[in-house]
């Protein structure tokens, strides 16, 4: 089959290229030589996979709870509550979402400027000026700032999903839980959170897979800095390849988060056919 | 719930989204009005609102910002791409929803584990297998992988659709003496439209957008597509604000003029592709 021919040559070559480079030193230039696991133990061993690995880590934890608060807090308002023009605000709450990250990245570097953006501009016409400061420049802030700008653009997928996952709920659930006297926050708790369980979880982990490879805004804002206070995984692997002409490491980091978003992917549809079961 | 109450919570619920979707519209519609300003009126407002209507900038980056260039590098790596993801898809997606082959679930198994491994860790392979076929710094080097990459995710949707077709019509064509090519074109096609543009919406919009490719494998000037570009300069022309913002501009109307026109098909493609039935 063509599509299998194109798959191959174009995915599972490289993915193959990439599991065996990872067994090399490699300049990619000369001919390499044979590192057998080195590559690996000097991962293990090395702080800055150890720096790159916790921001990742972190990242991904923040993700599922923000992006994903958001977009259900939307969800909620649009789906639930009686509003004039659902569709309109669907499409306009949706829009960062099809940007490109360059855009991106333009829009927030304007809104983190620390001299005339938009952000330090707001804090000191609200009379908080002494908390205006050069975002993306800070080793303590520049993550979160990045974290803040990338959430901006996953919130409307979620959404998205959870908009759909809430107009499949039975309304007479809804109706039955109101002639029981609950108020609306009682019946988000009890009827509408339980019935989008199992399109929860598919929206924690993608959101989780998304935030794992994490590499444009970082690349583009802050390459990694102030002092790899921004150093993601994504983003070390092609330094180390790129920038400092190490392969054969580039490949192994490569590998590494392959097989972590592999893991997240497994745990996804582990979890997901458990609540299938559930529902049967 | 007395009319009155009723229309009062609709009036608040309404303003309150209303204000909220400022924070998702307004850094757009300020990368509008200042590609519409002059430098000098920026240097000495950042924040502020046009005077007039300065399109030169729009032409100053079309011509000699090579926007133009790029828009149609842009414009040759997508179209085929999203003809060639669907046309090879709506193959395989025939196949593994209508017949049954040696390794069918095999060859299925490989194909999800795609849909799991995204295209960025990918790249130092893809960059010296480019390297190696002599195509780095060819529009090429980015439409292979993304043509690779594009598949798994439209064979799974289409199958998913296929095989919900009602088997009656497939059926009787079979009985007519209808072949397996004739059956896909004439019957399975037009019955797929709606799914394929869903498709041709989202893998539009996810090679338009694509950046990590490009910044790798291409870095000559004249090949660059417009995320690319616009990150270069957003490198060397820090301080012409103006022609940055039209850049900008240029880069996402494309994007954002289709998503709201299909933003029906966009929007049931994306909720149907993570509820989907996997």
């Amino acid at each position: 089959m063509p599509a299998f021919a194109v798959y191959a040559a174009f995915f599972l070559w490289p993915t193959w290229q990439m599991v065996r480079l990872s067994f090399f030193h490699w300049d990619g230039v000369t001919v390499g030589t044979g590192a057998g696991v080195e590559n690996y133990t000097r991962m293990a061993a090395d702080p800055l996979f150890a720096t790159a690995l916790t921001n990742t880590a972190l990242w991904t934890a923040a993700a599922i709870v923000l992006p994903v608060i958001v977009g259900l807090g939307l969800a909620i308002l649009l789906s639930r509550a009686p509003i004039f023009g659902t569709t309109l605000f669907r499409t306009l709450f949706f829009l960062p979402q099809v940007l490109s990250s360059v855009v991106v990245a333009v829009l927030w570097r304007w809104i983190y400027n620390p001299s005339f953006g938009a952000l330090n501009t707001t804090l000191e016409a609200l009379g908080l000026g002494f908390l205006a400061q050069g975002w993306l420049g800070s080793t303590s802030l520049a993550l979160p700032a990045l974290f803040l700008a990338w959430s901006w653009t996953h919130y409307g997928f979620v959404m998205v999903v959870f908009m759909a996952a809430i107009d499949d709920i039975d309304e007479t659930y809804f109706d039955a839980a109101a002639v029981d006297g609950a108020n609306m926050w009682q019946q988000i708790r009890h009827v509408l959170v339980p019935a989008i369980r199992g399109p929860m979880t598919t929206v924690v982990l993608i959101t989780a897979i998304a935030a794992f490879q994490v590499f444009d805004l970082v690349y583009l804002l802050t390459n990694g800095g102030p002092a790899r206070s921004t150093s993601v995984l994504a983003h070390f692997m092609f330094e180390a390849a790129f920038h400092f002409r190490k392969v054969g490491y580039g490949a192994t980091l490569g590998v590494a988060l392959m097989v972590m978003i592999l893991a997240i992917s497994l745990i996804l549809i582990r979890v997901r056919r458990g609540f299938e079961e559930e529902a049967t | 719930m007395s009319g009155p109450r009723t229309l009062a919570r609709s009036v608040s619920s309404t303003g309150l989204a209303g204000l909220l979707s400022l924070f998702a519209v307004v850094p757009l519609l300020w990368v509008l009005t200042t590609s519409l300003r002059t430098k000098p009126e920026i240097l000495r407002n950042p924040l502020g609102l046009p005077t007039g209507l300065n399109w030169q900038n729009y032409s100053e980056a079309w011509t000699n910002g090579n926007f133009s260039q790029y828009f149609i590098n842009s414009l040759v790596v997508v179209i085929p791409t999203v003809a060639g993801v669907l046309f090879l898809s709506l193959l395989a997606a025939y196949a593994f929803a209508l017949y049954t082959f040696p390794m069918k679930r095999t060859l299925f198994i490989v194909l999800l584990f795609g849909m799991t491994v995204p295209v960025g860790i990918l790249i130092i392979p893809l960059y010296y297998q480019m390297l190696g076929l002599g195509l780095l710094d060819s529009l090429w080097a980015i439409i292979l992988p993304q043509l690779a990459l594009g598949i798994p995710i439209s064979t799974l949707l289409l199958r998913t659709f296929i095989a919900e077709l009602p088997r009656d019509i497939v059926d009787a064509a079979r009985l007519d003496g209808c072949g397996s090519m004739r059956l896909l074109w004439r019957v399975v096609f037009p019955l797929s439209r709606s799914a394929l543009i869903t498709l041709v919406i989202l893998q539009f919009m996810w090679i338009w957008n694509q950046f990590l490719l490009p910044v790798v494998l291409i870095h000559d000037r004249s090949a660059r597509t417009l995320p690319t570009a616009l990150s270069a300069f957003l490198g060397r022309y820090g301080t012409d604000t103006h022609l940055l913002m039209a850049g900008a501009a240029i880069s996402f109307l494309p994007v954002v003029i289709i998503f709201v026109i299909f933003q029906r098909q966009f929007i049931k493609g994306i909720s149907a592709g993570a509820l989907g039935s996997a």
